[in-house]
């Protein structure tokens, strides 16, 4: 939380009143939103897993945010970096996904279909699989599931 | 033998109501929901996401694909908006 003096003026562009120090380097935030994210989640935990990995342990020894920019820095760069790469390589199964998300309470298994085609252009193109962790051995991924029980109406 | 339409006009007006009154539900969520179906069982996550989302994008459903946030996005936090009492 910021303190802000009462007796400036409002007038004018706002202007951070406690910015970070010249000394932490300046990495620009990601721009996407909650539906491509999601598209995109199992892609960054593929290609991101050991900044990720890393960012978490930092975090669980110690929760002040000064302790983990460096390990988050890189966090946003490997992410930003995916985000990037998708969008040369496979962008209209990634809007077709999301688009899909967005229209149905951003639930996974109402949008198989068009998640199909992304998995498999991200494999073709990219080389990353969508694995979701914990799933019991022996077991099929959900999303390789040819008739699964909770599945859309509409066909 | 005549056949007694009158006695349907009471069934179509209640459809019509129904029709009507549906529709117009339907029409007033999409409105608010940039034209798409509303959200359901929307938790914690959900709602600091939407936040996130109207601060990146100016509308709690708007969504983008840019890979840098604009340039307000540093600073139009809530958490920026303390005063001095």
């Amino acid at each position: 939380m910021s303190y802000k003096d009462g007796t400036k003026s409002t007038l004018g562009p706002y202007v951070d009143p406690t910015p970070l120090p010249a000394s932490v380097p300046q990495v620009a935030e990601l721009g996407v939103t909650s539906a491509p994210l999601k598209s995109a989640a199992f892609f960054i935990g593929a290609h991101c897993k050991e900044y990720n990995e890393d960012f978490m342990l930092c975090k669980n020894e110690n929760r002040d945010p000064a302790h983990c920019l460096l390990e988050g820095r890189r966090v946003t760069r490997c992410a930003a970096d995916l985000i990037n790469k998708m969008r040369e390589n496979c962008v209209k199964e990634f809007n077709e996904h999301w688009g899909c998300l967005e229209l149905n309470n951003q639930e996974y298994y109402r949008c198989r279909k068009p998640e199909r085609t992304l998995n498999k252009c991200m494999f073709d193109k990219l080389g990353l699989k969508k694995v979701i962790p914990g799933t019991p051995e022996g077991q099929t991924q959900i999303h390789e599931v040819e008739n699964p029980i909770h599945k859309r109406m509409q066909k | 033998m005549p056949v007694p339409w009158e006695a349907f006009i009471p069934f179509a007006l209640l459809t019509t109501m129904f029709a009507a009154t549906g529709t117009l539900v339907n029409v007033a969520k999409r409105g608010q929901n940039d034209g798409k179906p509303p959200r359901y069982n929307v938790d914690a996550w959900d709602e600091m996401m939407m936040e996130r989302d109207r601060r990146l994008t100016g509308s709690h459903r708007g969504q983008s694909v840019d890979v840098e946030a604009p340039k307000q996005f540093a600073t139009n936090s809530s958490w920026y908006t303390e005063r001095a009492r």
